[in-house]
């Protein structure tokens, strides 16, 4: 079959314009022709259901080549052994689910077990349920430890009210020489520590400050 | 000029081939085409695995026969439909 010259010769294409019109080549022919070629082809249903038909089995001896070929890979490769996978002879046992009473799936007993959780604070060993609120006083926070937080509050009102202030507060570490943790163990020491500051700050006198340090 | 030329010259040109070729792709991977062929290809390949004689020419005369009649008839009435609606619209279009 010899293609039907393209009667719209002047169609300006990169291809028609290489070569020259009078030889169209029917290999190779411009857009136009194909499009006008197609028309024709579909004005007929007999020809358009070929068509379809055509289209339908290259496309899909395109889709097995593209199946083929994975597979090929996958065998050149050794990867297909690789998607059998392996029979495994002991997963039945290893994997197995339980169903004991009193056991959950992995064999393991769901009897409570006592969880005790070490204070970071104090190092003691607390019970988990009673953690929170030992914490809570261990480290002096809360309404119940308002010993400690009202004698911290007292101490810094009481120096906040000297216009020097942090000397003070300085003093009483000096004084008793230790840290504040030492002053939570101790609150009568502590009492007395304070009236010594209160003293000192009633003699008013920067020279008794000089003299502590 | 035949017509599988003129089709494949007119589908490549408008792009409706990649399109159509999707399509049918998606849907064979639907209704499980893909996988029974996959399967087909492994069974043979193990029937005559020991030698590394087949080759994938060898396989494609064997199998492809088989792979379009596995087809199921409902995808392919509705894909050769589709094709058509394509094809005939494109006529429309232009």
């Amino acid at each position: 079959m010899a293609a039907n010259p393209n009667p719209l010769g002047s169609v300006p294409l990169a291809s028609s314009a290489q070569m020259p019109p009078a030889t169209q080549n029917p290999a190779f022919p411009t857009a136009a022709a194909i499009v006008n070629n197609f028309r024709e082809l579909i004005k007929d249903p007999k020809t358009l259901d070929d068509a379809a038909n055509y289209l339908y089995q290259t496309l899909l001896d395109d889709a097995v080549a593209g199946i083929f070929i994975e597979t090929h890979h996958l065998r050149k490769t050794g990867n297909l052994s690789a998607l059998d996978g392996v029979v495994e002879d002991n997963a039945e046992s290893t994997y197995r689910i339980c169903e004991m009473p009193n056991l959950d799936i992995f064999g393991i007993s769901t009897a409570k077990k006592p969880m005790d959780c070490t204070c970071p604070n104090c190092d003691r060993l607390v019970a988990a349920a009673r953690f929170a609120p030992h914490l809570e006083k261990c480290m002096g926070m809360g309404r119940i430890s308002s010993r400690i937080a009202s004698r911290r509050l007292a101490t810094k009102e009481g120096t906040s009210a000297s216009s020097s202030s942090s000397s003070t507060y300085l003093q009483s570490g000096g004084n008793t020489g230790g840290t504040d943790d030492e002053d939570d163990v101790d609150w009568s020491s502590d009492k007395r520590k304070k009236k010594s500051t209160q003293n000192s700050r009633n003699n008013g006198s920067k020279k008794n400050n000089g003299k502590t340090f | 000029m035949t017509v599988s030329n003129v089709v494949d010259q007119y589908t490549v040109l408008t792009g409706d081939r990649s399109k159509i070729k999707d399509l049918l792709c998606n849907r064979l991977i639907e209704c499980g085409w893909r996988d029974e062929v996959r399967l087909l290809c492994r069974n043979i390949l193990l029937e005559k695995g020991g030698n590394n004689s087949i080759t994938v020419e060898q396989l494609i005369t064997e199998v492809t026969p088989k792979a379009r009649t596995l087809v199921p008839d409902a995808v392919k009435m509705d894909l050769l439909m589709k094709i058509r609606t394509i094809l005939a619209e494109n006529d429309a279009d232009i």
